[in-house]
């Protein structure tokens, strides 16, 4: 396979907030190790908001927390780069990797009901991350957190309370908040808004957008909600067993998807506008790990499938300017999706 | 403060349950205390076993004596022994209770820091050398009977290498002079043996608790955002971990703290101490009714204060079990 993948970049060297190279991350399991990320190469500009899709264990999660060295054993990174500011972070010691963390690439958890500390006030929990990154004094802190809280529309005078005092709306805005309180370059944000209704969600995304343009940080946005990520990322890229299938701006991904997976995605999406249609799913179940295939790892579920893909590995290519594929039929830019939607080949 | 009051009602009721149980406890053992005398080869006339019966109280009617000592439980009246020479029962109970509270409540509190200290650390370096050493290794401890502690350590220590007295809580040669620094050694060097066992038997009792909370708090998000946030080690172990996971802890040392006055009867017997244990234990021998309710009266009542200092304890560091916030 081959390493020297296109960057999925479209940015300047110099415009560069993230950039992760080549990242492998294997489980060790005792029925063997399993690549759970595999050669995932991208970029993030500064300011720019990358989603990463992709359906549950496909390894969007084990991506975002590799960026902050996060991921927990048995997860480890077996190969790759992760490139912040020009500096590789899996070559930092621990006292540079705790200097990175939060101050450069703070982090929005999954669960906000679970991700503050149940018996410590919000003030020492604001405290603590300026205290451990800063020069301020405690007095300065306090001013601060009432600052951050005000940022997202909490009265300054509950910096006393704890979390259970607060719904959960309000404590995914407190960890946004939290999140802000360094200034960080880069906002990791692992399915910020799942545990939240629909209204709470919009709520919540209207303040981070808001809050990134005025503070100009970037964003790695992970969901598995497509339509979502579609609204509110620059560029997204697509995830599947552990490989990024497409890359893409959002603009295009659903209406001009370059992989059958992507498109498949798409199809199970009902769209908001336009008459309604039925739902078509991706048949089949995500790829197992203990089990890669030679050759394409969407073979047995794509129903444009070739003899090509059960035989080569296809590497994620440039197909059109800013957008990736890592599939044969899009790579060599003579297969038309619509073409073949009229004769589907069945794997 | 409904809550308490709430608390203080059932304790009550739990301390009533507790009172009636004390007095027929000791009354379903065969026998008197006039019986275990001349089980122990004391030589009465029938008159004289008559008479004894008469001062113990023990020829009444059961539920006479009953009433009377419910009387005599709410008047603090505690009656005379009959096996320490006709003394009060609150004047051998007092004579005990320090020595009793100074060794468990010793062996206690030092078990609670090192078996909390080191569970913390075995959670936090789960897997690795000290983890799979310390915690099998205490479970082992906490199931050895402390009659085998106390029978090695007696004879390893004290006996072999002669490096701790084998017997009282100070040299008897020794008038009790707490300002001197001569008789608080000799006190303390009574102590280390009895310690010990009650210690080490109590170690892993906290230990494997503590390790197994903590190991399921490791995987809390706010333990993740803690390590994101970029604090130190020691911060997240401490602040986010084991602050969190030391809540049932404090549950079972107010427990442990509770059975303190118990005394370690076993371990007193076998070092010959002269605390609430061995009080007991010659108070159950010679059916030493009054000794044996006025010592179970002092656990029920220190069982049931510690739990209830668990519970506002519990509410002090929860915030979650506070209502209504500041």
């Amino acid at each position: 396979m081959s390493v020297n993948q296109a960057n999925a970049s479209v940015h300047d060297k110099t415009d560069i907030q993230l950039s992760v190279r080549n990242l492998c991350v294997d489980y060790i399991t005792s029925n063997g190790d399993v690549r759970a990320v595999s050669n995932v190469s991208f970029d993030i500009g500064r300011g720019e908001v990358f989603g990463l899709a992709g359906e549950s264990g496909c390894g969007k999660s084990t991506v975002a927390f590799s960026v902050c060295r996060l991921h927990k054993p048995p997860a480890f990174i077996s190969a790759g780069e992760i490139i912040f500011n020009g500096k590789d972070i899996l070559k930092f010691d621990d006292e540079q990797l705790r200097q990175y963390r939060w101050k450069e690439s703070a982090m929005v958890f999954q669960s906000a009901m679970n991700s503050l500390n149940p018996v410590l006030t919000l003030e020492e929990q604001f405290c603590d991350v300026l205290l451990a990154h800063t020069n301020m004094t405690r007095q300065e802190c306090i001013k601060r957190a009432g600052q951050l809280l005000e940022v997202v529309d909490i009265h300054p005078s509950r910096l006393s309370d704890y979390p259970h005092q607060f719904s959960g709306g309000m404590r995914q805005r407190l960890v946004i908040a939290i999140a802000l309180a360094l200034n960080a370059k880069l906002i990791i944000m692992d399915e910020p808004t799942t545990a939240l209704d629909v209204v709470v969600q919009r709520e919540i995304l209207q303040k981070i957008y808001q809050l990134k343009e005025e503070f100009g940080f970037s964003i790695l946005f992970i969901t598995h909600d497509i339509s979502l990520m579609v609204e509110f990322c620059d560029r997204i890229g697509i995830m599947y067993a552990g490989e990024l299938a497409e890359v893409a701006p959002a603009k295009n991904i659903l209406t001009k998807p370059n992989h059958p997976y992507t498109e498949g995605l798409g199809n199970a999406f009902p769209p908001l506008h336009g008459e309604k249609k039925r739902l078509v799913g991706i048949p089949g179940t995500p790829l197992n790990l203990f089990e890669v295939p030679v050759g394409c790892r969407f073979q047995a579920r794509c129903p444009y499938v070739k003899d090509i893909c059960r035989k080569e590995y296809c590497t994620l290519t440039e197909v059109a300017p800013g957008e990736f594929s890592a599939c044969h039929l899009h790579k060599d830019g003579i297969v038309d999706i619509i073409a073949l939607e009229k004769q589907p080949v069945q794997g | 403060m409904g809550f308490i009051l709430r608390r203080l009602v059932f304790y009550f009721g739990a301390f009533l349950v507790a009172v009636v149980i004390n007095f027929f406890l000791p009354r379903m053992m065969p026998g008197d205390p006039v019986d275990a005398m001349l089980a122990q080869g004391a030589r009465f006339t029938a008159e004289q076993i008559a008479n004894l019966r008469l001062t113990f109280g023990v020829d009444q009617p059961l539920y006479e004596q009953f009433f009377t000592y419910l009387g005599d439980v709410f008047t603090l009246q505690l009656g005379n022994s009959t096996f320490f020479s006709n003394m009060p029962v609150s004047e051998v109970l007092a004579n005990a209770f320090g020595w009793t509270l100074f060794l468990t409540g010793t062996a206690t509190i030092l078990a609670f820091m090192f078996g909390a200290t080191l569970g913390i650390l075995a959670a936090w370096y789960r897997g690795g050398k000290f983890d799979s050493l310390a915690s099998p290794l205490s479970l082992v401890l906490q199931a050895t009977p402390q009659l085998v502690f106390g029978i090695v350590v007696l004879f390893s220590l004290g006996v072999t290498w002669d490096l701790i007295p084998i017997s009282y809580a100070y040299d008897p040669e020794l008038t009790p002079d707490y300002t001197s620094w001569e008789f608080i050694k000799n006190v303390l060097h009574h102590a280390v043996g009895p310690i010990f066992c009650i210690f080490i038997v109590q170690l892993g009792g906290f230990l494997v608790p503590m390790r197994n909370n903590m190991i399921n708090l490791l995987n809390e998000d706010y333990i993740t955002m803690g390590k994101a946030k970029g604090l130190s080690n020691i911060r997240v172990m401490l602040n986010y971990g084991a602050r969190n996971a030391i809540l049932p802890s404090v549950t079972a040392l107010s427990m442990a703290l509770g059975f303190v006055v118990g005394g370690a009867l076993v371990v007193e017997v076998i070092f010959n101490y002269q605390g609430l244990g061995s009080v007991l234990y010659n108070a159950i021998i010679n059916r030493d009714y009054q000794l044996i309710q006025g010592q179970l009266l002092i656990m029920t009542v220190f069982m049931l204060a510690f739990n209830f200092l668990a519970d506002v304890l519990y509410v002090f560091l929860d915030p979650r079990l506070r209502k209504g916030g500041k």
